[in-house]
């Protein structure tokens, strides 16, 4: 091995083309509606026009006389049983306060009724027939209407609970509370010469994937439910999906094929039990797939988050105190409610060095669309707060944004007290910090950027100004003690491999990923990988594809369950080449001995294996959970400029800086890099929720603002180089940090173009406008 | 709309037949496009115009003359002296749309964030609607109001006479979208007239942001006899507030899109005035 591990690598830290590119590429048969058989159900739902109301009466007799109508579901014909939509881990650090249907609607969009029929217009022309009368609640739309002293009750049904030990208050319309000190931060926030305190205010948005929410789901010939869903989390599905039909886990298969994107909407089940329940009363497939429209009112959002962050700094740059107190609005119901939060202070608090910290988080029930796991998960909306706060703290001291970053961020060696104090729904883990370029990040950023140019906004003049700005960022890789993987793997008579795993490529290319990690620790090619993922019936447990945990877990496990194919591999090929075991190593698909003067192929191995002598198969197995969850660190930077008689911002460019440890696929992170940045842009930029008594009026993507590769302003990926020792060959993880830069950036950009200090978006150019002439004013 | 059968029919004089004998329930059928916007689910019964001979862009005495179904995305790419009709076309929607949506359907059928009615209505455009006859109509009369009403008993619009701009004209335009693909929150046309520095006359239009596509007369009025200069401009941008009332778009205010028109009208203006100097040189 060179000083650079990463030189020796011949399948990982290389850019091999994606496995299931050429599939897609052609259009082949891929996703779940490509799967829907033609005699399958079609299933529309009825969705609750108000906000907050009781089901005082439901007649479906008309609906169910209906032409083409198979099966008409309600909650009075529906077990009723208890349940979390949100897959997380076991038991979920969320509360079970979920029913198939309730009699209880608490937001616009909430289930009523489904109906299964031969065609899309015969459902829809069933569900006009139902009848249903409500009586009205008043509904709450805030927070702070939400913990007002007599604000009305969400979840008033008695079955609610939490199934870990934590505060849970529905009474209080209180989903969670989390909090933790280190140090003494009154004392800090004293010693400060420089003291801030400013409430930042984070927006709703949903995650936008292209193919929306699908299910479909039949009953195979042993009477078992086999559902092949869009989802990230197959494994948790089937676990809830038993749960709330009351059915053994036993009687359900869960089947992944290829997505069309997630980034965290797809971590909840909410699709899957109607589908199972129809194809069990029917005895014939059924097929859902949300609209466009029921992806934005029902499916989950980014939980909006009101951050109070307090500080104190001393004038020589050193952080004497930070406090961050956060209110989440997790809509009406509380799956990941308490874990959003917490990422709001274990991702994002470490990041700068500081004794003396107070974190406190809330989450609390509205009437308003469900929160969920949202790519930055609960990340994005702190360092909103935090690195905005830091360029504030910079400027109070006159000193460069940059330089004070890099006096104060967290480097190789350096723990955090946040790290021990705050877990997921429990405490956290210790941790130190192995790998960090953060440094590296920074410097390169800025070089791309061209920080050196950056000038005072004081000095900038003319209708239209241009800024820099910048943002540091850090999430984690997996939930340590929490997420687990596995995979095995086979070997067969030609040398190729099978490789399973329970692990979720949701179009990310973590299937290409995982093979090159089992190819590099095999000594073959990636090429002779048969990868096969995400299959309950067929593949090892995963918890899926969340928390940033797929490369640095799963893969970790893909690289011990190939290990443990190679020892089988190297123990037969020794044998064949009548060698002792400690005399030979795998080299390019064959065993061989140490100048290579004698080899036999993986081929030849496996043959012997299964036809010759002492035969067996060689499979390896792997299991893995992670001690530790490293940060993959960043550095955004981009230069934008202000129209000041309009307040609309254009971005002339974008840097992206990642130090993801070992890029195992450079082109799959760079692509990951870009998109999430790109995904955050749009975030700060355009896209919006707007509400009339809690029915968004804009669920459209006319009306909703994605940037679209057109929008695209010239983003900068730069892969920077660390080796993280408790990843496969040096990976953390990739997939989500680029979404928390974008908010911050502009947000420093535009104070740093015009003076204006924005502490809520999207950057709505009205917004601006306000900003820019209160600072003329 | 649903479709739910479909007709082609080989001559304009045919496809009138075909529509007035289906009345209510037929529907010329140009790019399609706007049926997404139709969704009531009423049959009815396509006619198809868009093998009539219609999709052209010629010069025509002082007139560019556009063929009604010509799709968007040929008004962009065409390049002809003291042709501007390009600048807008390019910022309709996408791609996709613009290959198939037409000139025709843009106008016959006029949602409020429609571009190309601001853009004829300041150009003075000549709508060519056929009946048993050709009917010319001038932009003001034609987009006096929603002129769907105009095509209920089988005519069809066939062609859009725009105006050549002379030597001292000048035009601009200015669409403020969020992104590439959105909506205008609003859209600014602008001619002007110039006899040297001094504004002969002028023709501004807005869309968006208003109930429907119109001019704005006082802006106008505030502009003619005067110097073609920033604060003229400036000036006579206040003015838009008493020609319509401005509404809340985006989840932004009335006041704002009032103010957001203003300094578009400045754009549009300052744009128009280059036009007009550059062409004079
Ligand atoms: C997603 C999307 C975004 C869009 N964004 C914009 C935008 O930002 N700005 C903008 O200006 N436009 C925009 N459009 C286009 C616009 O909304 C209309 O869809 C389009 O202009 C209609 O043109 P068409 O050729 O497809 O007409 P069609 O859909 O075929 O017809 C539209 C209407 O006009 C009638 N019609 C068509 N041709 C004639 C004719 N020759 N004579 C009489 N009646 C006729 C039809 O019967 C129908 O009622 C957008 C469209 C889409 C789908």
């Amino acid at each position: 091995m060179s000083d650079n591990p990463t030189a020796n690598f011949k399948q990982v830290h290389h850019s091999v083309t994606k496995i299931d590119a050429k599939q897609l590429a052609l259009g082949k048969d891929s996703y779940v509606g490509d799967l829907a058989p033609r005699e399958a159900l079609i299933v529309k739902m009825l969705w609750s026009p108000h906000p907050h109301a009781r089901i005082t009466s439901i007649n479906v007799s008309k609906a169910e006389k209906m032409p083409g109508v198979k099966a008409v579901l309600w909650h009075g014909n529906v077990p009723r049983n208890i349940h979390c939509t949100a897959g997380q881990g076991y038991p979920e650090p969320s509360p079970y306060d979920t029913f198939i249907f309730d009699t209880k609607v608490r937001h616009v969009g909430d289930r009523v009724a489904a109906v299964a029929a031969e065609t899309a217009e015969q459902a829809e022309a069933a569900l006009k027939k139902i009848t249903v009368k409500y009586e009205l609640l008043e509904p709450v739309f805030t927070i702070d209407e939400a913990m007002a002293e007599d604000a009305p009750i969400i979840h008033d049904e008695p079955e609610a609970y939490v199934p870990i030990p934590i505060p849970y208050d529905p009474k209080k319309n209180l989903v969670a509370m989390v909090g933790c000190e280190a140090g003494d931060f009154d004392q800090g926030m004293q010693d400060a010469d420089f003291t801030f305190d400013d409430t930042y205010e984070t927006p709703y948005a949903q995650h936008c994937p292209i193919e929306p929410y699908t299910s479909l789901a039949h009953v195979d010939s042993a009477g078992r439910i086999v559902i092949t869903t869009s989802t990230q989390v197959p494994f948790h599905c089937r676990r809830i999906v038993a749960q709330a039909l009351g059915l053994p886990v036993q009687k359900i298969r869960v089947i992944k094929p290829r997505i069309g994107g997630g980034f965290g909407s797809k971590q909840e089940i909410l699709l899957e039990d109607i589908v199972a329940l129809v194809a069990l009363r029917t005895g014939r497939p059924a097929f859902w797939q949300f609209t466009r429209e029921e992806n934005f009112i029902t499916g989950r959002t980014r939980h909006p988050i009101r951050v109070r962050l307090r500080a104190g700094i001393k004038k020589d740059g050193t952080i004497t105190a930070i406090g961050m107190d956060c209110w989440n609005n997790t809509g009406a119901y509380g799956g990941h409610g308490l874990t959003v939060v917490s990422c709001c202070g274990s991702k994002v608090l470490p990041l700068y060095r500081c004794d003396n910290i107070h974190f406190d988080g809330k989450v609390l029930y509205t009437n308003l669309p469900v929160g969920g796991a949202y790519r930055g998960f609960g990340a994005t909306q702190a360092f909103f707060a935090m690195e905005s706060t830091i360029d504030k703290m910079a400027d109070a001291i006159g000193m460069d944004p940059l330089e004070f970053r890099r006096q104060n961020h967290i480097q190789s060696g350096d723990s955090s007290p946040i790290f021990a104090a705050l877990g997921e729904g429990k405490e956290g883990t210790p941790m130190t910090i192995d790998s960090c370029a953060l440094d590296d990040c920074i410097a390169k950023g800025a070089e791309a950027i061209g920080w050196d140019k950056r000038t005072d906004w004081r000095d900038k003049t003319g209708r239209y100004r241009r800024g820099i700005g910048m943002a540091c960022l850090m999430q984690g890789s997996s939930i340590p003690h929490i997420d687990m993987g596995g995979a095995s793997i086979k070997i067969n008579e030609d040398g190729s491999f099978n490789l399973l795993v329970g692990a979720t490529d949701l179009g990310t290319g973590s299937d290409t990923v995982l093979a090159q990690i089992a190819a590099e620790e095999l000594a073959t090619t990636t090429d002779k990988m048969i990868v096969y993922s995400s299959d309950t019936d067929m593949t090892p447990f995963d918890v899926g594809a969340y928390a940033s945990s797929t490369t640095y877990l799963s893969g970790e496990a893909s690289r011990k369950a190939a290990a443990d194919a190679k020892r089988q591999i190297l123990k037969t090929g020794a044998e064949i080449l009548g060698l002792p075991v400690d005399q030979v190593q795998c080299v390019a698909s064959h065993v061989q001995n140490t100048d290579g003067s004698q080899k036999v192929s993986y081929g030849d191995i496996a043959c012997y294996a299964l036809y010759s002598k002492n035969q067996y198969q060689i499979i390896g197995t792997g299991s893995h959970f992670t001690e530790k969850s490293p940060p993959p660190f960043a550095a955004h930077y981009a230069e934008i400029e202000v129209d000041t008689w309009t307040g609309l911002i254009r971005v002339l460019q974008y840097v992206s800086t990642i130090d993801c440890g070992t890029a195992i696929n450079p082109a799959l992170c760079e692509g990951q890099t870009e998109g999430g940045t790109l995904n955050g842009i749009s975030y700060a930029l355009t896209e919006q929720y707007l509400f009339t008594n809690g029915r968004m009026t804009n669920p459209s993507f006319a009306e909703y603002h994605i940037f679209s590769m057109r929008d695209k302003p010239p983003i900068k990926a730069i892969l920077v180089p660390s080796y993280e020792h408790s990843g496969p060959f040096g990976a953390k993880s990739v997939s989500e940090i680029c979404i928390n830069g974008p908010a911050p950036v502009f947000a420093n950009a535009i104070y740093n173009a015009t003076g204006a200090r924005l502490y809520e978006f999207p950057f709505m150019p009205e917004k601006v406008l306000k900003a820019i002439q209160a600072v003329k004013a | 709309m649903k479709l739910c059968e479909f007709l082609r029919p080989a001559s304009l004089s045919a496809a009138r037949d075909n529509l007035r004998e289906l009345g209510t329930k037929g529907m010329i059928l140009a790019g399609g496009t706007a049926l997404h916007f139709m969704q009531d689910h009423t049959p009815v019964t396509a006619v198809d115009i868009t093998r009539l001979g219609l999709s052209y862009i010629r010069p025509d005495g002082n007139f560019y003359r556009i063929g009604a179904t010509t799709p968007l995305s040929d008004i962009q790419r065409y390049r002809a002296p003291r042709w501007a009709m390009h600048e807008i076309c390019r910022r309709i929607s996408t791609h996709q749309i613009r290959n198939v949506s037409t000139i025709g359907g843009n106008i016959c059928r006029v949602f409020p964030w429609a571009d190309l009615p601001v853009v004829l209505l300041a150009m003075n455009a000549r709508m060519v609607v056929y009946s048993d006859h050709e009917n010319e109509y001038s932009a003001d009369e034609y987009f006096a109001t929603q002129p769907a009403k105009r095509f209920l008993d089988g005519n069809i619009l066939t062609s859009v006479k725009v105006p050549a701009l002379q030597a001292h004209h000048g035009f601009g335009s200015v669409k403020v979208s969020r992104t590439t693909a959105a909506f205008s929150m609003v859209t600014i046309a602008a001619v002007l007239e110039l006899d040297g520095s001094i504004i002969q006359s002028a023709r501004i239009a807005a869309g968006s942001a208003i109930p429907f596509p119109r001019r704005l007369p006082n802006v106008e009025a505030a502009l003619v006899g005067k110097e073609a200069v920033s604060e003229v401009f400036k000036e006579a941008s206040t003015k838009a507030a008493r020609d319509v009332p401005w509404r809340s778009c985006e989840g932004q205010s009335p006041e704002y899109s009032q103010h957001l028109a203003e300094v578009s009208i400045l754009d549009a203006l300052e744009r128009a005035a280059t036009f007009a100097h550059g062409r004079a040189e």
